[in-house]
């Protein structure tokens, strides 16, 4: 017994599957986007081996341009921005990722929480997302760095800790309608209890805009990580990030363009791919009607 | 009436949090305000001495108190990099990041409502096609990015506009422009991208709708049927966003002033944070706070303006 055959309102699941390859199928920005999801994911986990050199080995050979040996050229310290991007690629998109579920696991208890049982916990929880809401999420980052030290894992935590009240927003309007529905009420009557009321049949019909929510979140947590890398805050000096990579380049791209180009490129690219993904799973899913109902 | 006191009533709340966590926060950091004037190498005692002075040895809610007292008297306290009094100093540094605000929000909206209008008009198309690349490219790259691009461009490429600094609009009007001109360009392309994404979306909703079918069978011009009946109906979401993103552009105005060494509130804020200048930093992120939330509420009372239909409740 599942609770799509007590709601015909909600997709059941094989109607859901189906309409994602159809609306795949006429959607070749999505297409293009998931191809290059799944080469840079492909570079990301087999960076080692694609890499031509060490991404930190210094050379007597600095900024020199495109060639055979360095396909996108060498920095200032003469190391091979092949390298430095594909394994820039791993951290960059382990922090997107990574970040954003996260912030999702967090935001998702909170707005569940908020909406389902209302009243003062409501009312706490809300006033906790109202006072993120009144700090930039960059800010949030920024502070939290600045107070806590750089390092991969406080960058994580910043950044996905300034998401957090996205996704709570996002839960706690979904759980304020869905709890309305007749098949959570069955749920309550049949004496379920609250977690599995709340997890069982809200959450899975909550999931849509969630998900739109998180593609949009990962690009803003890799341009996020870029952001920080520039001001100094990121993971460190010798952990190549895209952010980085570029920030270190930012003095000499007059002489060497390819040092501003090619990891600009690579944000673009990821971050363009995952929007389309994104609009892609927007309508797959149906979203906009979802939030309307 | 009582809906604008409730607003003003709740964000005084939220406030008053943002001020407690604040203070909790930089508490947790290493080293204390006696440290940061006297250095590390100081004389134990001499220290004690000046912990004492300062009050430093009260109990947190003690001295948290004396801050807030402080604050809301007027006395700010003095950065301990700046060695000035910081009420003042934030004034200053609020209107220079005031201008950069206003320009991009002004060339954002210039440029994102006539292309996301545009786009909606001609949905899928050449024009739809062209209008939302452009947008999905500005909010594809960071904004430090763009930001190096115009350098590279306009000040070391065309020599048109100067690649750094702050000048006072009160000393020389112009100078200032065009000192802000480039921060503002980086920083309101990001926004422009997401304003004609917002504006397409909301106008091809609109358009779809039964007026703008009756306003065609009338036989209206197309021209008064999208921009008098259209887009009069887009002004309201269309500005709720913008207002929103007030708060992005504080936070990207970090990295921005920053980088073309605009001497504003971000670029305040930063160097507080990396010389570990406490007091400052707590009164610079309650004044972020305070203006972004001040943002969204002149914008949601401006909404009743644009759409007469809208009641606060």
């Amino acid at each position: 017994m599942t609770d799509t055959t007590q709601n015909p309102e909600t997709d059941p699941l094989p109607r859901r599957r189906s309409r994602f390859r159809a609306t795949l199928v006429r959607d070749r920005k999505a297409q293009a986007g998931l191809a290059v999801l799944i080469l840079f994911v492909i570079g990301a986990v087999f960076a080692p081996l694609l890499s031509p050199f060490d991404p930190n080995a210094m050379t007597l050979d600095m900024m020199s341009g495109l060639s055979w040996t360095h396909p996108l050229g060498t920095d200032d310290l003469g190391r091979d921005l092949l390298s430095r991007i594909l394994h820039g690629t791993r951290v960059s998109l382990f922090i997107g990722i990574s970040t954003v579920g996260i912030a999702l696991a967090i935001g998702i208890a909170l707005g569940l929480v908020a909406g389902y049982f209302g009243g003062w916990l409501d009312l706490l929880i809300m006033r906790y997302i109202d006072l993120q809401w009144a700090f930039p999420n960059f800010i949030i980052a920024v502070y939290l760095v600045a107070v806590f030290g750089t390092g991969l894992l406080n960058v994580i935590v910043a950044l996905s800790l300034a998401f957090i009240d996205d996704f709570a927003r996002v839960a706690r309007s979904m759980t304020l309608s869905l709890r309305e529905e007749q098949y959570v009420d069955a749920a309550r009557t049949l004496g379920f209890s609250k977690g599995r009321t709340l997890f069982i049949h809200i959450l899975p019909n909550a999931v849509a805009p969630i998900i739109v929510q998180a593609t949009v979140s990962v690009s803003y947590a890799i341009l996020g990580e870029a952001s920080l890398s520039f001001l100094g805050l990121g993971v460190d000096a010798y952990t190549p990030t895209w952010g980085l990579i570029l920030a270190d380049g930012r003095g000499f791209i007059t002489q060497a363009w390819w040092l501003g180009v090619f990891p600009g490129l690579a944000i673009m690219l990821v971050v363009l791919a995952i929007n389309f993904v994104g609009d892609w799973l927007r309508d797959a899913l149906d979203v906009r009607q979802a939030v309307g109902d | 009436m009582s809906y604008i006191l409730n607003r003003i009533l709740s964000m005084l709340l939220t406030l008053f949090l943002i001020s407690a966590i604040t203070f909790a926060v930089t508490n947790i950091l290493p080293g204390d305000v006696a440290m940061m004037i006297m250095g590390t190498q100081s004389n134990p005692e001499a220290l004690a001495g000046l912990r004492e002075s300062l009050g430093l040895n009260d109990p947190l809610l003690v001295q948290y108190g004396r801050w807030i007292g402080g604050m809301l008297t007027g006395d700010w306290g003095t950065s301990l990099v700046f060695k000035e009094p910081i009420a003042p100093l934030l004034l200053q540094k609020m209107t220079a990041s005031g201008l950069i605000v206003l320009f991009s929000m002004s060339i954002a909206l210039i440029c994102a409502v006539p292309l996301g209008v545009w786009a909606a008009v001609h949905p899928n198309r050449w024009q739809d096609t062209a209008s939302s690349s452009a947008a999905l490219l500005g909010v594809s790259l960071p904004d430090f990015f763009w930001g190096i691009m115009m350098i590279l461009l306009f000040a070391r490429g065309l020599h048109w506009l100067p690649s750094s600094g702050f000048v006072d609009p009160g000393e020389d009007l112009l100078l200032a422009f065009r000192h802000a001109l480039l921060p503002s360009l980086a920083l309101g392309l990001g926004l422009m991208a997401h304003l004609t994404r917002m504006t397409r979306a909301t106008m091809t909703g609109i358009l779809n709708q039964e007026f703008i079918r009756v306003a065609r069978a009338k036989g209206l011009g197309e021209r008064t049927v999208v921009w008098r009946y259209g887009l009069a109906n887009a002004v309201g979401p269309v500005m709720t966003v913008a207002g929103l993103q007030v708060g992005y552009l504080f936070g990207s105005i970090i990295v921005i002033e920053s980088l073309f060494n605009y001497t504003g509130m971000g670029w305040l804020t930063y160097q507080a944070l990396l010389n570990r200048d406490i007091p400052l930093i707590q009164a610079s992120v309650f004044v972020i706070a305070a203006v972004v939330m001040l943002a969204n509420l002149i914008v949601d009372l401006l909404y009743v303006l644009v759409d007469p239909r809208i009641r606060l409740s």
